[in-house]
């Protein structure tokens, strides 16, 4: 179990490198946009006082470019504030539906590089007792995996459901994928976040879709 | 002589407030927001610039340089990146981009770095015509 947790801690490490990576360049990008939008405030001004003509909603324009990249900023601020304190909260009853939707908002930047869409698709509120970071890192394990399974120009959805002590969430690819190289590297690069969810992973008898089940109790 | 330049970046916003700003300073700018429409775009048309952003979907600046490259191994590529670690800064100077610059850039450094690749695609086109000139010569019994 020690073991277990010494590799999860160095896998946890990895995806909080990634994700922070991810999200600094993102909120470079929104930076970008309000400097170059200050910017041509600037040239603006400096053709006025040379006799060219600005008309009131341009500036109103440009001050909605602005404030839309802050709140963008903001948005990406937030959420690696909450990513930032998941990694230090304790096991709890976590709603699995808000696992799932955040860590696809984590991830949808690289996914978007990869040429794949993420969705969550709405049901049932599920609970689970689990460290969210975890959980958290294993989706992306899995997402990882599945992006090249998947293909660029494709959707991988995840959903949650209730299935008796179990919760179950699946992670489809397109009809017809072959998922079954991605689930055998997710059970053996990811084990140690396997064995500290105490969860199971298989895939779909249809195949296309990976099936992740967790425990809605923690044994020990 | 307006420089000539294209910009491909995938935040369609950057673009235009970025291009906005290049053709208030005269640069003649087209934009592409992928690789892949900027590599269609260099096969018609010369640019005395490109601008290329290091992080983009499906075909990394890095992927898309190379491909350009092969395309025209004169072309002056500048990459604009949000974040340039040295390892990809070197990997980029290899594969022959003339100049990295992070995001947010200063559009007086960007321009300056644009009218200086001009310049050097003006060089490298004179010494194309002096060699084809030489080849002309060298093969007539004058």
């Amino acid at each position: 179990m020690s073991a277990n947790r010494d590799s999860a801690s160095e896998l946890g490490l990895d995806f909080f490198g990634n994700m922070t990576a991810s999200i600094s360049h993102e909120l470079k990008n929104a930076l970008a946009i309000v400097n170059e939008n200050a910017g041509l405030l600037g040239d603006l001004a400096l053709l006025m006082e040379k006799g060219r003509p600005l008309s009131p909603e341009r500036l109103v324009s440009l001050a909605g470019n602005i404030r839309r990249q802050v709140q963008r900023a903001d948005d990406i601020i937030r959420r690696l504030n909450r990513f930032a304190h998941s990694a230090h909260e304790p096991a709890a009853s976590t709603d699995l539906g808000e696992v799932l939707a955040f860590t696809v908002a984590l991830a949808d930047r690289l996914a978007t590089m990869k040429g794949v869409t993420l969705t969550v698709e709405a049901g049932e509120p599920v609970t689970v007792e689990v460290r969210p970071f975890v959980l958290e890192n294993l989706l992306w394990f899995c997402l990882q995996q599945l992006f090249t399974a998947a293909g660029s120009g494709t959707t991988v959805a995840l959903a949650a459901e209730a299935e008796g002590a179990t919760a179950l969430v699946r992670i489809r690819c397109a009809a017809g994928t072959e998922v079954n190289a991605a689930a055998t590297e997710v059970e053996r690069a990811g084990q140690p976040l396997l064995a500290e969810l105490q969860a199971q992973l298989g895939v779909a008898p249809a195949g296309g879709e990976l099936l992740l089940r967790l425990p809605v109790r923690r044994v020990g | 002589m307006s420089e000539r330049v294209l910009l491909i970046d995938d935040e369609k916003e950057f673009l235009e407030v970025m291009s906005e700003r290049m053709q208030t300073r005269d640069i003649d700018v087209t934009t592409a927001t992928s690789a892949r429409d900027a590599l269609a775009l260099v096969e018609k048309e010369s640019y005395d610039a490109i601008i290329l952003d290091l992080q983009m979907p499906e075909m990394d600046g890095l992927q898309a340089l190379e491909r350009l490259k092969a395309i025209n191994p004169d072309l002056q590529v500048i990459l604009l990146t949000g974040h340039a670690t040295v390892e990809k800064g070197v990997q980029a100077m290899k594969l022959g981009a003339t100049d990295v610059l992070e995001k947010p850039a200063d559009i007086q450094t960007l321009t300056e770095k644009i009218r200086k690749a001009h310049a050097r695609k003006i060089i490298l086109v004179e010494k194309e015509n002096e060699a084809k000139i030489r080849a002309i010569l060298g093969s007539k019994a004058w």
